[in-house]
């Protein structure tokens, strides 16, 4: 019986191969024909602006430190109002893996990633982006999202005036 | 000695150790906000609780505040702790800001690990959070009040541990703010130390802000090189530049903290005007370009003037490495012209200095334990500040203070002051020694008499001296009177002040060779042609700048190996870029004779951020690393011996020939540092000092040193530069009012260098008779160098 | 004296042809074996070089030429430039006695359709098929590398295991035809194929040949899980390619022995001999392509076992059965 089984199963995969080689191939040529990626496809990165028009970026070092490739830099700075920001900020596509670890770790929602693979270049240089071009002029996925209007730190609205915070303090009052 | 049991493991401790000490012995860290190694526990943040299962006490209690008993049953993870960990964290994040990404603590914040470790994800609480207004505090520290989670630590910190006055905690309630009464720069040398003690965001290093986090930085163990205490220190450097430096934990000397200068002196390693090429003329030239330079001419002369034409000098700066070698290299050049500081009072005073006999010699932890400290002509605060900050821990602890200086010396803490001037300092030290003898005025006498009682009857004092006010003979004097003061069973210890971080080093390795004076007059002579300066300065240095310009200008060869834009890299013909102490690895050997070597915390290169003009880094592949060329004083002048460039064999070889360094290379960057095994002897000869004449209608003028703008290589940080005070001269209120001077106005003082415009200080605490003037690196006060004997000057208005 | 010459006019153009079309199918034979395995995986397979990408083999050899040739550091020199050569070298002897073709009448001359018939034409095939391992060895081992030198001695171990079967499956054959010759033993198949005869013989066969081609299912030689490419591990540019082509007119050459041997040579109706011939050759690639692209690798000691303990024993049992039938028939 097992034997009938192992005699089977030896002659049946080429009967299988056999009926694909007549099948239509699945893939596509690639330059010719084109692909829709699904929305959430993890193509090449951006960085987004909040609903103020703000870059949303705050430089914290956290997607570089999460990327596991180590293809993000960045320098932050600030502003003369008190806002965080990267003063550069490159990423290296040559490296990048498109995990999107990055987009998990963005605090605030600044790095995201779109549907565009189409990175391939013979000139490495070229796929090393700078800040200006990564930064797009739009807010991307989550766009009421702004990280500086739910931070206490009073750097887009007062200390104090951000939802859900009482005014400050008067610290020279003993009155309990 | 109670013996007790922490989850599930025995463990004997002292008496009075508490349950979160006794834990950490047996490696079990239970989280704490409050709780600090150094300033003790109060139970404020709740969160260090355990259950005691069985003891004199039992349930939920803070493990900070309860002393370890006989028997004690500890269980510091058991669910229903855990639980109330948990809150404790979800109460303290109530008022939090939600503000990480922008927070410079992020990445190393107490706060952020217990929050993750007590599963504290979502915020329940839905009321207002608490707001507060922030205060500028001056140039070093930034303050986000909203992040506070009312550990004290702060205060603890600023108030109790260094003494400031002008920080505090104000309001009531949730209301508690940690700050200033009034916007303004903190004024305690010591209030860096809130960056590492806040376990929050609250205060961090202004200087550092924004700049880079924990994970990205380079760190190593490592020394500060501003003054000759020998702190332990972890500097933090990222592309290419030294961005930081915080405290690291030696309990031998700085304990857990460190001064302002220490800690925001890094900036030189970064300073945009330091040389980084090899130069020949102010010609850029290569490295290979460069020593074959240097060599053609040493040859030259050598065979023109013989090899006693050529002079080498190093500093305390060097490390022992670089001194070693500069003493090899001279005798295989057959020169024994060489000298290991510029300034012959330093020079003497530190010879003298490194032959006190070491087991009584004080550490800073013996400072911190003492019970009498008597410190003649010794500014803690200007000389070595963190000496202040120990002082003022045995004064906590009751040890009384007696101060004899002519200088307004301040502490942080009351002390008994006596103003004495200089000249009777060395008498009132000898006083000490030979009470019988002593021509001192009856005032010092009587003064004299109490201090040696007291000194005899205190169970562990300390004698603390200064080499620059004291110069050599008075060293020698402190040395002897605290060897008459000491009994067998309680010695009377000594601490010295010395010019550098690596004086003692130089002090041993220059045997009874000449001073860098004799040298001078070699040079003078025309009998020295060359000079090779190893990173010594000695046109800031040398007391007479006159002189030692002269001197320099008549050399056919002036060579200088450094790694700042001194006075003498201007003028030399040869120069050579060294490290920094952050760059390299090296050995110094402290005011105690304590060996400590450092690691290399970054490579030499110019930081990205100068290099870059601001923007991003450059586009292109290079291997040429712009500024890369300062290589170690010891690696270079190996190379010139022609010896391969290993630290380890060097250390063995220092080792070999020079049994005082036993040890060398076995020494822990992160250690406690190890003691050299032997002094050295007694110098024969000290020159007496020549006093200046003072007419009896002049005014002595005496230079010291000052907290921040007097050392080297800190006055070249750009971020100290905000807290170096404009130029000052200080005067009695009885001078002051004689000459009819008013305080706070210009003044002019005409000196033999020359006439200059200061702003009058009028201090009570000094000594009549003598105008005092820092010496600040960079402004008119640039070319007073302390140490030297008093000049006769005169002060009217501007 | 004008015959020796027109006889040796005729072998240089016996040979002239049979290298070309050997050459030029083995370089198709890598295009259709990578259009085929495509195919079965749902794939394009090569199609950017030329129409279908027909220019392939054309584009591939033009790379591999301009490739850098590069040589092992601490190789044996000599030995390692020698290797692809013994391996390409072999396999194209072997031609020299295979029979493609019925013998042609021209010019009342009669052209045998094979370079040389031996009569001991299967020995020297075997001779040759022993010494192709020398290759195969001599390359891993000269490449100092021990992916090289591991894939060479798995190489030299199967092929010595598996020669053993494939004279064994061969004996009931010359036992049956009674000649060496092969120009006999396609001659004795005109009424039946051997396949048909002997069929067991015909299963061991087919089997040995694959493990002696190191093709899938039998690839561990160059197993590319393990041993990054065996024995060719360390060699680039023509001399890998040299390996790479000799791999191909091996296939050509073991097509050609099961043709000749079990599968009646050129003999078929309607069609010239040599049209026979190499749609016979072309379909037993088809198959061995089919089989690749069909059935995974073994592990290396099932394939051992399979040699010795399986195909040895049932070749020694299938010559004994043909050697009491051929005497009960007399
Ligand atoms: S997608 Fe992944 S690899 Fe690419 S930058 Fe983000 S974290 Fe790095
Ligand atoms: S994690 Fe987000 S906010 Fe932070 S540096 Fe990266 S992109 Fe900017
Ligand atoms: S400011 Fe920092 S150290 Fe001070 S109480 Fe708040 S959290 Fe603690
Ligand atoms: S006391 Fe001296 S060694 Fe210590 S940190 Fe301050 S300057 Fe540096
Ligand atoms: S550490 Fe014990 S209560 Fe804070």
């Amino acid at each position: 019986m097992s034997l009938w089984r192992d005699i089977k199963g030896t002659i049946q995969p080429f009967w299988v191969t056999l009926r694909y080689l007549f099948c239509r191939p699945v893939t596509i040529c690639y330059p010719e024909q084109k692909q829709t990626p699904a929305p959430r496809y993890r193509g090449r990165l951006i960085l987004t602006r909040d609903p103020d028009g703000e870059e949303r970026c705050v430089a914290c070092y956290l997607c570089s430190a999460a990327c596991p490739v180590d293809c993000i830099s960045m320098q932050a700075t600030e502003r003369e109002d008190g806002r965080r920001y990267a003063a550069w900020f490159r990423i290296n596509f040559s490296r990048c893996i498109f995990c999107g670890l990055c987009t998990e770790a963005c605090p605030t929602l600044a790095i995201q990633m779109t549907a565009d693979y189409e990175l391939a270049t013979r000139e490495l240089l070229q796929v090393v982006y700078e800040k200006d071009e990564l930064l797009i002029d739009g807010c991307g996925k989550n766009a009421q999202y702004n990280f500086y209007r739910l931070a206490g730190i009073g750097v887009a609205a007062p200390r104090g005036a951000n939802p859900g915070e009482s005014p400050p303090e008067d610290i020279k009052s003993n009155l309990p | 000695m109670p013996t007790l049991i922490i989850d599930n493991l025995t463990v004997t401790v002292p008496e009075g150790t508490n349950i979160l000490e006794a834990a950490r012995q047996l490696g079990i860290e239970i989280p704490h906000f409050c709780h600090h190694e150094a300033l003790g526990s109060v139970g404020a943040c709740r969160l260090c609780a355990v259950e005691i299962l069985a003891g004199p006490v039992k349930g939920i209690q803070m493990s900070c505040m309860v002393p370890a008993k006989d028997d004690m049953v500890v269980d510091t993870c058991s669910a229903e702790v855990l639980a109330y960990r948990a809150q404790v964290i979800e109460w303290l994040m109530i008022n939090h800001p939600h503000d990480c990404p922008v927070c410079d603590e992020g990445g190393e914040c107490q706060l952020q690990d217990m929050t993750v470790a007590g599963g504290h994800g979502i915020r329940r609480y839905s009321g207002p959070k608490r707001t507060h207004q922030n205060q500028n505090l001056g140039p070093f520290i930034s303050h986000e009040m909203n992040r506070c989670i009312q550990c004290y630590r702060c205060v603890r910190t600023y108030q109790d541990y260094c003494g400031g006055t002008d920080f505090g905690v104000l309001g009531a309630r949730q209301r508690l703010y940690f700050g200033r009464f009034n916007d303004g720069p903190l004024e305690s040398p010591f209030a860096g130390n809130l960056v590492d003690v806040c376990p929050t965001g609250v205060f961090t290093d202004k200087t550092y802000r924004f700049k880079s986090r924990l994970w990205d930085l380079q760190e190593a163990p490592s020394i500060c090189p501003h003054c000759s205490l020998g702190c332990a220190v972890i500097p933090g450097a990222r592309y290419r530049e030294l961005q930081r430096r915080r405290a690291r934990t030696n309990k031998r000397t700085n304990g857990h903290f460190i001064c302002d200068r220490g800690r925001f002196g890094y900036g030189y390693v970064n300073h945009p005007d330091r040389p980084r090429h090899p130069l020949v003329g102010h010609r850029r030239v290569t490295w290979q370009e460069g020593l074959a330079a240097l060599q053609n001419k040493l040859q030259e002369l050598g065979e023109l003037f013989g090899a006693g034409s050529i002079g080498l000098l190093s500093s305390s700066r060097a490390t022992l490495e670089t001194q070693f070698l500069t003493k090899r290299w001279a005798t295989s050049l057959g020169s024994d012209q060489v000298c290991f500081e510029a300034h012959p009072v330093r020079d003497q005073g530190a010879r003298v200095a490194a032959s006190q006999p070491l087991d009584r010699s004080a550490s800073l932890e013996d400072v911190r334990n003492c019970d009498l400290a008597v410190l003649i002509g010794a500014d803690p605060l200007s000389e070595a500040p963190m000496l202040a900050l120990a002082l003022r821990q045995a004064a906590r602890r009751g040890a009384r203070i007696v101060v004899a200086d002519p200088r307004p010396v301040v502490l942080p803490m009351a002390c008994e002051r006596h103003a004495v001037s200089t000249d009777k300092l060395a008498r009132l030290l000898r006083g000490l020694s030979r009470p019988q003898q002593s021509a001192l005025p009856a005032s010092l006498e009587e003064l004299g008499g109490s201090l040696s009682q007291a000194l005899l009857s205190a169970r562990s004092p300390v004698l603390i001296g200064g080499t620059d006010l004291l110069g050599p003979q008075g060293i020698l004097a402190l040395l002897e009177a605290a060897e008459a003061c000491s009994q067998p069973e309680h010695p009377c210890r000594t601490m010295l002040l010395l010019g550098g971080p690596n004086s003692f080093g130089g002090a041993l390795l220059s045997a009874d060779g000449p001073g860098f004076d004799s040298l001078l007059e070699g040079m003078e002579q025309g009998r020295i042609k060359a000079l090779l300066c190893f990173e010594a300065d000695p046109l800031a240095d040398f007391p007479d700048r006159k002189r030692i310009r002269a001197a320099l200008s008549r050399l056919d060869l002036l060579a200088v190996f450094d790694c700042a834009a001194t006075a003498t890299v201007q003028e030399a013909d040869l120069f050579f870029p060294t490290t920094a102490v952050e760059e390299s690895t090296g050995t110094l050997i402290n005011n105690e004779g304590r060996m400590q070597t450092f690691e290399q915390v970054l490579s030499a290169g110019t930081p990205i951020a100068e290099s870059a003009g601001g923007s991003h880094p450059p586009r292109f592949f290079t291997r040429d690393i712009p500024g890369t060329d300062p290589q170690p004083a010891w690696g270079t002048l190996g190379a010139l011996m022609g010896r391969c460039a290993d630290l380890g064999a060097l250390r063995r070889e220092i080792e070999k020939a020079d049994a005082r360094f036993a040890g060398l290379s076995l020494l822990d960057a992160n250690g406690e540092g190890r003691r050299i095994a032997i002094p050295r002897s007694r110098p024969v000869a000290l020159q007496p000092a020549v006093a200046n004449a003072v007419a009896p209608d002049q005014l002595s003028l005496l230079v010291t040193e000052t907290l921040f703008g007097s050392e080297l290589l800190s006055s070249l940080s750009p971020c100290l530069q905000e807290a170096i005070p404009a130029p000052f001269v200080m005067l009695h209120p009885q001078d002051a009012m004689r000459l009819k001077l008013e305080e706070g106005k210009k003044v002019t003082l005409a000196t033999p260098l020359g006439d200059l415009t200061l702003i009058l200080r009028i201090q009570q605490d000094m000594v009549p008779g003598v105008a005092i003037v820092p010496r600040l690196r960079g402004t008119a006060l640039e070319s007073l160098v302390p140490g030297s004997e008093p000049l006769p000057c005169r002060i009217e208005k501007a | 004296m004008n015959d020796v010459l027109l006889t040796i006019i005729l072998i240089v153009i016996k040979l002239g042809l049979v290298l070309g079309t050997v050459l030029s199918l083995a370089a198709y034979m890598v295009l259709a074996e990578r259009k085929v395995l495509a195919r079965m995986q749902m794939r394009h397979g090569p199609n950017r070089v030329g129409p279908f990408g027909l220019l392939q083999p054309l584009a591939d050899l033009i790379k591999l030429l301009c490739k850098e040739d590069l040589i092992p550091e601490r190789a044996d020199r000599w030995v390692f430039m020698l290797a692809p050569a013994i391996s390409v070298g072999t396999a194209l002897l072997a031609f020299a006695v295979i029979p493609f073709g019925a013998p042609l009448q021209i010019f009342g001359r009669t052209i045998e359709l094979v370079i040389c018939d031996l009569n001991i034409g299967l020995l020297y095939l075997f001779a040759l098929s022993s010494l192709a391992v020398y290759g195969v060895a001599l390359g891993g081992w000269a490449s100092q590398s021990k992916f090289a030198l591991l894939g060479g001695l798995r190489a030299m171990a199967q092929m010595i295991s598996y020669e053993l079967a494939l004279g064994l499956a061969i004996v009931p054959v010359v036992m049956a035809s009674k000649s060496f010759s092969l120009t006999a033993i396609v001659a004795s198949q005109q009424s039946l194929p051997n396949a048909l005869r002997h069929p067991l013989a015909f299963l061991i066969f087919v089997i040995a040949i694959m493990a002696e081609s190191k093709r899938t299912p039998f690839d561990m030689p160059e197993a590319e899980n393990e041993l990054v490419a065996g024995y060719h591990t360390e060699y680039s540019g023509m001399r890998f390619g040299m390996f790479f082509v000799g791999e191909y007119v091996n296939l050509i050459v073991l097509g050609s022995m099961l043709t000749v041997l079990f599968l009646g040579g050129w003999h078929g109706p309607f069609l010239p001999s040599v049209g026979w011939f190499l749609i016979k050759i072309l379909a037993v690639a088809f198959f061995f392509i089919w089989v690749r692209g069909t059935v995974p690798r073994l592990r290396y000691d099932q394939l051992m076992a399979f040699g010795w303990k399986i195909l040895v024993p049932l070749g020694l049992l299938n010559i004994l059965v043909t050697a009491v039938w051929l005497l009960w028939r007399g």
